[in-house]
């Protein structure tokens, strides 16, 4: 699905967290939204998922507005998020996290005439857990779960949704560096099979030009540059604001 | 909590009414069936009482309004009407569900601080009309007169065997009433929004509605235990929705385990034993409560199931 | 109900004077009560339950007290005094070892420590109820103010309470004390981090706040009889003047306290049965306009 920022402004206070912001990700597409800290890239996945609404601008999904909407219909139109901390329920094993996500995204979140979990649901979140790389975890509780299995986990919970845009925040985030390849390959591989629209927030540098199709920088709430790594790389607005020199890592 | 099949629930459901009705034809002895049927109503009380504490994570402090309103309902009706029991019993049921509702509706959409202390004013609030509106109620000597013990499916409840198999029969449905929810989607939910109800709300979760449905279905199955315990003392008093009371159930519940479904049974038992073996010995009943209440909070920590399942891990919950 | 009874009661200046004063005298004993509850939670995030125990010991060690010395004012500071150090040790026995647990388990110890005082003072001073009656210091004609009649002994108390308010609210404000307490309320690994023992802190708050319950009860000891289980009725009021005003706002407990005592004053003239009940539907009231209290902070 294709998904179009058009004029996108917030203000908190009197701090424009995020400053007229027009972006267009193509559906498909595998982009990175890069920027120094405070650019407001997390406001920016806050305000596409609809956690609170943006003071004026849109928020275009396949050319229909969802500003107007809330967060849960917006899951519902297929806008998915997975979170910089890992969201999950700690109590639940991996399975029955899925399981939960699955019936809930089946709007059987309220159903009493049936066992947890009804039918067909079982198996959906079995293909959801051997696609995020979890089912060797299945019945081990989400809170002793290794870091990165969480990150997984959370990510796990939103592809469950079944969403046509998935926003990663910082899915290497507090992870080694094998681990972080082995996550970004992973989430490369759910872009492919899903063919999702996805859009990750990344600190990697190497990760996000090795990665990423296309790369949006955001500084101080504004666009700052956007294309190819290539153009990002060499675009001196942005090694001036944000790269520094050309070898970089996070 | 998990992996337990519906029939296996009623399998053991089956096996433990079976014994308890059996015992009576092999001895009898009216302090034990006395206990069984005070036990009945403090289980579904208990019980329902996780259904949001644990379940849920919504404390509730005010939960014995609805115990004490199921009471008055039923002995009420009772007295006023020429209906049967069971019609009885079940229009004091659906009228403490529907308290539940309106009280709920006001209640759960507050900060769980607040939800706490709104619950418990509801409480007193309620407890302070039982005791002024006499002419209806009997003030705090409670209600007069009883409750005209009648016939029902060829059952005579004056006769206490009688009202022992009944309330060991309703209270076995009823605690399995409960563990089908607690075991369905909802109840799944119920969990979800207690271990993170951001994520749940993400999910697509309506927060307050979900818990809106706990509050009241709880507060019925409490209801019912009130029709129990009117029953038991022929009648209904004060004490029934007093704090006490209510704090009562909450040391069942985390006596007994607030993260295993029969928690609550297991911990209104030792609750009720307690008392029981406590007031034959002393009249300061409350100093030994009190010293027992401590040495459980401060060293075993956790409900006994829960406790048991940590220390052998493996068991499905 | 008896709303006429209640008119004329308004429109009577003796009638307003005397159950003004019965009012301030219930609004602030419940104030000193609530107090505690509200600073006790506002720093330690703890409910404590047991609060009701601490006015009631501090009413019957006063009592005790006076009956020994015959001077009111030694009864007064043994019953604030023994209850600060009853607080005290009371955090640092019980309370200390659930921060952070499950607030029911919390709740627990709090209502164990009242079902074993309430049957320690059954032991001790008998189920009976007592009354220490009026120290023959307060044995003077009443005021007459307006044709209301106000006792010395409530003007004095009033007095006292009043005076309290001030000096916990300037003490609050302006000695390091008082700004530690605030602090470690907004933000308490902050301050440990700082270096600020706060072992010695919370239990310096819990000694504060039995000291204040201690006071009040000993300073009702003359004007409501002993008994045990009398804690448990102001600690619900007292509940509901702290979450009223607002769960850790000192300001907030000391108007809320006075609104509820104001409708006590003048509820038991227009309802004189369900006075209680009126009190309930006040916070009900209160908290469906304004969930987090009248001073309280928007979580």
């Amino acid at each position: 699905m294709r998904l179009e920022i058009k004029n996108l402004t917030k203000a908190f206070g009197g701090v424009r967290a995020i400053d007229d912001v027009s972006l267009d990700f193509a559906s498909g597409s595998l982009s990175a939204v890069i920027g120094p800290n405070g650019a407001g890239k997390s406001t920016f996945f806050n305000l596409i998922s609809g956690a609170f609404p943006a003071d004026s601008g849109q928020v275009l999904l396949e050319g229909e507005d969802v500003g107007r909407l809330s967060r849960a219909e917006r899951m519902h139109r297929g806008i998915g998020r997975a979170f910089q901390v890992a969201s999950c329920f700690p109590t639940m094993t991996v399975a029955e996290n899925l399981m939960a996500a699955v019936t809930a995204h089946a709007g059987r979140w309220g159903n009493l005439s049936h066992r947890f979990p009804p039918p067909g649901v079982r198996d959906r979140a079995e293909e959801v857990m051997s696609l995020a790389g979890l089912t060797h975890v299945a019945d081990v509780e989400a809170a002793i779960l290794s870091h990165g299995d969480q990150k997984l986990l959370d990510i796990a919970i939103a592809l469950a949704l079944e969403p046509k845009v998935l926003l990663l925040d910082e899915p290497t985030a507090g992870m080694g560096p094998d681990e972080r390849w082995r996550m970004i390959d992973r989430v490369r591989g759910l872009w492919e099979q899903r063919k999702l629209t996805l859009i990750f927030i990344e600190h990697d540098m190497d990760i996000v030009f090795r990665v990423a199709s296309t790369i949006r920088v955001l500084c101080y709430g504004r666009v700052l540059a956007e294309g190819v790594p290539d153009d990002i790389r060499n675009n001196q607005a942005v090694v001036d604001a944000y790269l520094g020199t050309e070898e970089h890592g996070a | 909590m998990k992996g337990r099949s519906a029939l296996r629930d009623a399998a053991i459901a089956a096996i433990g009414l079976i014994i308890v009705l059996a015992i009576p034809f092999f001895h009898r002895s009216p302090a034990f069936e006395d206990f069984v049927i005070r036990l009945s109503a403090m289980a579904l009380f208990a019980t329902s009482l996780n259904l949001l504490v644990g379940n849920t994570g919504m404390v509730s402090f005010g939960h014995g309004m609805f115990y004490g309103l199921g009471a008055y309902a039923f002995g009420l009706t009772m007295q006023m009407t020429s209906l049967s029991l069971p019609v009885a019993a079940v229009l004091a049921v659906l009228l403490t569900t529907f308290a539940a509702l309106c009280v709920g509706a006001v209640c759960v959409r507050l900060s769980t601080d607040y939800f706490a202390f709104i619950t418990l004013a509801f409480q007193m609030l309620f407890f302070s009309v039982i005791i002024s509106w006499q002419s209806l109620t009997g003030g705090d000597q409670g209600l007069r007169g009883g409750i005209p013990r009648r016939e029902i499916f060829g059952f005579e409840l004056a006769s206490q065997l009688h009202l022992y198999q009944f309330c060991a029969v309703v209270a076995v449905l009823g605690l399995l009433a409960l563990r089908h929810i607690s075991a369905s989607p909802f109840g799944q939910t119920l969990r979800m929004i207690r271990d993170n109800e951001n994520r749940a709300s993400f999910l697509g979760v309506v927060l307050w509605r979900a818990r809106l449905w706990a509050f009241t279905i709880a507060g019925g199955f409490a209801g019912l235990g009130g029709v129990l315990a009117a029953l038991f003392v022929s009648g209904a008093y004060p004490e029934l929705a007093d704090w006490p009371n209510s704090g009562q159930a909450i040391f069942a519940v985390m006596l007994g385990g607030i993260d295993t479904f029969l928690g609550p049974l297991l911990g209104a038992m030792i609750l009720l034993a307690l008392n029981d073996v406590v007031t034959r010995f002393t009249e300061y009943h409350g100093l030994v409560l009190g010293i027992v209440i401590l040495v459980f909070a401060l060293g075993l920590r956790r409900g006994v199931l829960d406790f048991l399942r940590l220390a052998w891990p493996g068991r499905s919950r | 109900m008896d709303l006429n009874a209640l008119g004329a009661c308004l429109t009577n200046p003796a009638c307003v004077v005397t159950q003004t004063t019965s009012g301030l005298i219930v609004g602030m004993l419940l104030f000193l009560v609530a107090a505690g509850v509200t600073l006790i939670f506002g720093v330690l995030k703890i409910v404590n339950f047991a609060h009701g125990t601490f006015y009631m010991l501090g009413g019957y060690v006063a009592y005790t007290a006076f009956g020994v010395t015959d001077s009111y004012t030694l009864a007064v500071l043994s019953g604030a005094l023994a209850m600060a150090l009853f607080g005290a040790l009371f955090e640092r026995a019980l309370i200390s070892r659930v921060y952070g647990s499950n607030v029911l388990m919390q709740l627990l110890i709090c209502y164990a420590v009242v079902l074993i005082f309430d049957d320690v003072v059954k032991i001790v001073w008998g189920p009976e109820f007592h009354a220490m009656g009026m120290p023959p210091a307060f044995q003077v004609p009443p005021l007459f103010i307006a044709g209301g009649v106000v006792p010395p002994f409530y003007a004095v108390l009033i007095g006292i309470a009043a005076l309290i308010a001030i000096v916990l609210g300037l003490g609050l404000s302006m000695t390091r004390l008082g700004k530690t307490v605030r602090a470690a309320a907004i933000n308490p690994q902050m301050v440990s981090a700082l270096g600020i023992n706060t072992t010695v802190l919370f239990a310096v708050v819990f000694a504060v706040g039995g000291g204040l319950a201690g006071l009040a009860g000993a300073l009702a000891a003359p004007v409501r009889s002993l008994s045990p289980g009398m804690g448990f009725s102001i600690l619900i009021e007292s509940f509901i003047v702290t979450v009223i005003g607002g769960m850790g706002s000192i300001a907030g407990a000391l108007v809320s306290a006075l609104l509820i005592g104001m409708v006590r004053g003048f509820g038991t003239i227009g309802f004189p049965s369900f006075t209680d009940g009126l009190i309930y539907i006040v916070m009900i009231g209160i908290l469906l306009l304004r969930p987090q209290g009248l001073f309280g902070r928007q979580t």
